[in-house]
């Protein structure tokens, strides 16, 4: 009978089991698929870095080493069970030709390190993740060069310098364990030995990454300060197996998180929708409850009666969509496979996902049966006698008509309707307000890290042109020949360099660390302080965000650095943003020293009427070894995977968001339509037209949607953003403000909003036609 | 007087499903003069409601015709029925059907507002003075649910009366009511034919029909009979004469 019952009530409603159905299908698809996720980048992470045999402790270091110095100390070190020193050839990008091409140039911000295989950790893969294995004239290209530069397997590609050329041929792309990531701003080309020894002869400059395997990992903070305090090369940042792991994970664990955050938004949705159905029918259904109750049926069985169809339906949607995800999620992980690479299959990927889309279904029918309580309060008299659920809170003083407010009457009835009985607008409200939210963040993030703006969140100070010197044997001259250049040109407005050089900090515990300064005067170019300002004395310093938090310190307290071998104590003057160099740099207005350089920046602004890309072009070609770039062009090498990701992501969300509010504007309109139907029929008796009330249905539904976009947009812009935050801080920028595209967030969105739900409303009021005194009485 | 709705072989056909259909009203023909107060009688199914949202312009007929003030109704777009709905038509049923969150005296204007005949200002003083004639003044600004349903029902006669219309349509107005509020809604509708409103009322209730000027009595989709039994006087026993003789001629009429 229940079967027979529910066959007829899916019969009866079609349209809205449709859009259930689809819903809670779509929720189980994201939750397993996000899931889903999770497991295979676990998986194959921890494949890619067993089958690469990924180093535990790396330290670069630009400058000579010493590797008795080095061999003696891993021998004689307790933790390290291998260690290695690999030579890293930097290639500016100005000599590298892909298929003839020469498309890098100056501008790039990738640091082009030839390498060799290593023999036994550390190991560059294949696609196939298998260990790269070249002869004489072959190449290995990392991935992200495939991305960028479409290239294929069998293109060429040309290193030249005056009078030198070696042509090699792509035969691999390489898997790196450490450089993947696009956030990495060094990738390796592994080439034959043979080639790297004719390269090396003939143009870039060495730097070599001593590399350490460690016994144990857990003794990495050990080993750590037993490197640091040896007084060995580090002439470059130190890097481990942790931020190895951080780093090739962050860009799909996000999208992981995301996808996990809509299923949920879904799964709320899905739930608030059954509620509104479920009370709905109950309402509708009210006396007939009240006879069954009467004619003496349990309220078990009752219950069962209501609650069975959708029981049956969310089951049916969670398989559906579990089955989805197991033909769909290679979407999702595209990006993921070609980088990290597919681990075997495994129990936990069959298992996890089907265990999420479970919760889905249990979630569903938790809140399922909690709406189906209200059924406990219906008492056959009470049904009997007054055959309506009397709704609450109807306050019929709201937006009185008798006031003779200067509205419009379809507008002020409209007006009254949704204030008057919120609760029923309630879920069409939490839908936009969701919609809108989904939608608004994610564009004003992307806006805001497209914006110059965003430098002040990587500790750059704001200027026209930035020019990178990386660390060389001319470095010094190569900059004392810029430095010339640019006082001697008319064009450049102002300018100033700094120095990033390696030092030692005391920390907490009473160890020295390395610690990065940039040097010089940061007063010239404006950079936003969290707290405090720039320093200006030789005993001042600013921390970054995540050194602050870390080191303890705030404005005014006390820091010292190892300087010359002497301890210097300093003040901490400013707290800024910075998520470059993992967050942890600091600034002081120390003297250079040309000695323990790092690298060399020099920001400077041209002249108002100077075109900044010939600037940027003209002084390229001035020193091929700077990377000129200007802000936006900066900021686009960084973040250009991560702007292209979101910008997929954005158009995902705005297809799946304008779904959804079809489906739930349609599903709603229609309930409330069928809900009303004797107060439309008779509003229509006496004398209002259809298409009054269409208007009002239409009229209601935009006013929600207004309150919901206004409510959408300033809980994106409050929470929103203190979300977006809170996920930035943890890579060193704390309080990230919003750049708000008002154009795109205050017109476009709310437009296409406006324009979608008109669309819907004004097809889904058209059943109003149909709705009077006789067709309710029949 | 003249004529203010004349059918005319007026037909009503229910589709069932395909071969199956359902004649409600059959050849109907009736002619009302303005001012008179009608009843339809007629047992269940006869089609004494259809009939009354037929020629009301309600629903659509299905063959016929129908002119209510001069003008033919079929020939009327939507639009058009709901303007005269609003300035020309009133309507009682037998529930209120009044908009939960309005009060009361917002129910009423509201369809006044709609029209704009005359300032909003007026519009309420109107009511009100409408409310005092009807007794319920005290209930203006009271919640429907403050109320019983015998005021309600009156607040749905003002409501109908709000726009000045040339005629009510009532479908049982009395029917959900106890016998005392039936008793005083009929005094109220009986003082507005009074006044002049042609009033043309559904109901199954003896006792209402015989306040009526004409008494119509459908059988079958069709008016097999009708009685004069003249303007009611306010007079106890002239009810019960009247009451005496409409229940003597039903009976021959079978019902």
């Amino acid at each position: 009978m229940l079967f027979n019952m529910m066959k007829k009530d899916v019969q009866k409603n079609k349209m809205l089991t449709i859009i259930l159905f689809t819903f809670i299908m779509l929720s189980a698809f994201l939750a397993s698929s996000g899931t889903n996720i999770i497991v295979e980048l676990t998986n194959s992470m921890n494949a890619l870095f067993t089958k690469s045999n990924a180093p535990h402790f790396v330290q670069m270091h630009a400058g000579e080493v010493n590797e008795v110095e080095l061999t003696n100390f891993a021998n004689n070190n307790p933790f390290v069970k291998e260690e290695q020193i690999v030579e890293l050839l930097q290639i500016d990008g100005t000599n590298i030709y892909f298929n003839g091409s020469n498309r890098l140039g100056n501008n790039s911000l990738m640091d082009h390190y030839f390498v060799v295989q290593n023999r036994s950790f550390d190991l560059l893969l294949n696609l196939e993740s298998e260990v790269i294995d070249l002869s004489k004239g072959e190449i290995a290209v990392p991935l992200y060069f495939k991305q960028q530069e479409n290239l294929e397997l069998g293109d060429t590609i040309t290193i030249s310098n005056q009078g030198f050329q070696l042509d090699v041929t792509i035969v691999d792309f390489v898997r790196d364990v450490q450089m993947n990531p696009s956030i990495v701003h060094s990738k390796r080309f592994v080439v034959h030995h043979e080639d790297l020894n004719l390269l090396k002869a003939n143009l870039g400059e060495s730097e070599y990454a001593i590399e350490f395997l460690l016994t144990d990992l857990k003794d990495l903070d050990a080993f750590r300060n037993d490197y640091q305090s040896a007084s060995l090369p580090a002439k470059g940042p130190a890097i481990d197996y942790h931020l190895f792991k951080v780093l090739n994970g962050i860009t799909d664990g996000i999208v992981a998180v995301v996808i996990f955050l809509v299923s949920i938004f879904i799964i709320m949705i899905a739930v608030l929708c059954i509620r509104y159905v479920l009370l709905a029918t109950m309402e509708e259904d009210f006396k007939e409850i009240g006879v069954l109750k009467a004619l003496g049926i349990s309220l078990l069985d009752i219950k069962k009666m209501y609650g069975m169809k959708y029981i049956v339906l969310s089951a049916f949607a969670s398989i559906v969509g579990y089955v989805a995800s197991l033909f769909f999620h290679r979407l999702f992980t595209k990006n993921m496979m070609l980088y990290i690479g597919t681990a075997p299959k495994s129990f936990s990927l069959q298992i996890v996902p089907l265990i999420s889309v479970m919760i889905v279904f249990l979630l569903i029918m938790c809140f399922c049966m909690l709406t189906l309580r209200k059924f406990n309060h219906i008492t056959a008299v009470n049904a009997l006698r007054s055959g309506t659920v009397r709704e609450a809170g109807r306050r019929q003083n709201i937006l009185a008509l008798h006031n003779r407010l200067p509205f419009n009457i379809h507008f002020h009835l409209a007006c009254k309707d949704v204030l008057s009985r919120f609760n029923t607008y309630c879920l069409l409200f939490v839908v936009f307000i969701i919609c809108t939210f989904l939608i608004i963040v994610p564009v004003n993030f992307l806006h805001t890290i497209q914006s110059p703006n965003f430098i002040q969140y990587m500790g750059v100070e704001k200027s026209d042109i930035r020019i990178d010197l990386q660390q060389s044997d001319h470095i010094a001259q190569d900059f004392n020949h810029l430095m010339e250049k640019i006082e001697q040109d008319e064009d450049v407005d102002k300018f100033s360099p700094s120095v990033t050089s390696q030092f030692k900090v005391i920390n907490n515990e009473g160890n020295e660390e390395n610690f990065v300064i940039e040097t010089g005067d940061f007063t010239v170019f404006p950079l936003e302080y969290l707290h405090g300002h720039a320093p200006k004395g030789e005993n001042e310093i600013a921390l970054s965000y995540l050194n602050s938090k870390e080191l303890e310190k705030n404005v005014g307290d006390e820091l010292t650095i190892i300087i010359d071998n002497r301890e210097k104590t300093m003040i901490v003057r400013g707290v800024y943003q910075d998520v470059t160099n993992g967050g942890r740099t600091a600034k002081a207005a120390l003297p250079f020293n040309n000695n323990t350089a790092l690298w060399y920046e020099i920001s400077l602004n041209v002249k108002h009427h100077i075109n900044i890309s010939e600037k940027v072009e003209e002084y390229s070609k001035t020193l091929h070894a700077a990377k000129v770039t200007d802000l936006q062009n900066y900021l686009v090498q960084t973040f250009g995977n991560t702007i292209e990701q979101l910008k997929l992501f954005i158009l995902f969300t705005i297809i799946i968001t304008i779904l959804l509010t079809i489906l739930i504007t349609t599903l709603f309109l229609k309930m409330l339509i069928a809900k009303d139907g004797t107060r439309i029929a008779m509003m229509r008796s006496i004398g209002f037209s259809s298409k009054n009330m269409k208007v009002q249905y239409m009229t209601k539904t935009l006013i929600v949607l207004s309150m919901g976009i206004v409510g959408g947009t300033v809980i994106s812009n409050t929470i929103g953003q203190g979300l977006v935050s809170v996920l930035l801080s943890f890579m060193g920028a704390s309080k990230m403000k919003f750049v708000i595209d008002p154009v795109q967030a205050y017109v476009i969105v709310p437009l296409l909003f406006m324009i979608v739900v008109s669309t819907v409303a004004f097809v889904s009021v058209s059943s109003i036609k149909k709705l009077t005194i006789v067709t309710m009485n029949s | 007087m003249g004529i203010i709705l004349q059918a005319k072989q007026l037909n009503k056909t229910y589709c069932l499903g395909k071969d199956n259909h359902l004649q409600v009203l059959n050849n109907v023909n009736v002619v009302i003069e303005r001012g008179e107060f009608i009843s339809v009688m007629g047992p269940s199914g006869s089609g004494k409601s259809t009939f009354l949202y037929n020629i009301s312009g309600m629903d659509k007929i299905s063959s016929g015709s129908v002119t209510f003030n001069g003008q033919e109704i079929a020939d009327l777009a939507e639009k058009e029925l709901s303007s005269l709905r609003l300035n020309k038509m009133g309507f009682v049923f037998q529930q209120p059907h009044l908009l939960p969150n309005l009060s009361i005296l917002d129910n009423i204007i509201l369809s006044a507002y709609l029209a704009k005949q005359s300032s909003r200002q007026t519009i309420n003083e109107k009511a009100i003075d409408l409310m005092k004639k009807i007794g319920i003044a005290e209930l203006a600004h009271h919640d429907i649910t403050q109320a019983s349903g015998g005021q309600l029902q009156r607040v749905a006669i003002c409501r109908a009366l709000i726009n000045q219309p040339k005629m009510i349509f009532g479908d049982e107005p009395t029917g959900a009511l106890n016998s005392q509020s039936a008793m005083e809604v009929m005094e109220i509708l009986a003082n507005i034919n009074e006044l002049g409103t042609t009033i043309l009322l559904v109901t199954h209730d003896v006792k209402i029909a015989a306040k009526t000027d004409r008494v119509l009595y459908m059988l079958d989709g069709s008016i097999i009979g009708e009685k004069r039994i003249g303007k009611y006087i306010k007079r106890h026993k002239d009810l019960k004469m009247r009451e005496k003789i409409l229940s003597g001629w039903l009976t021959e009429k079978g019902f």
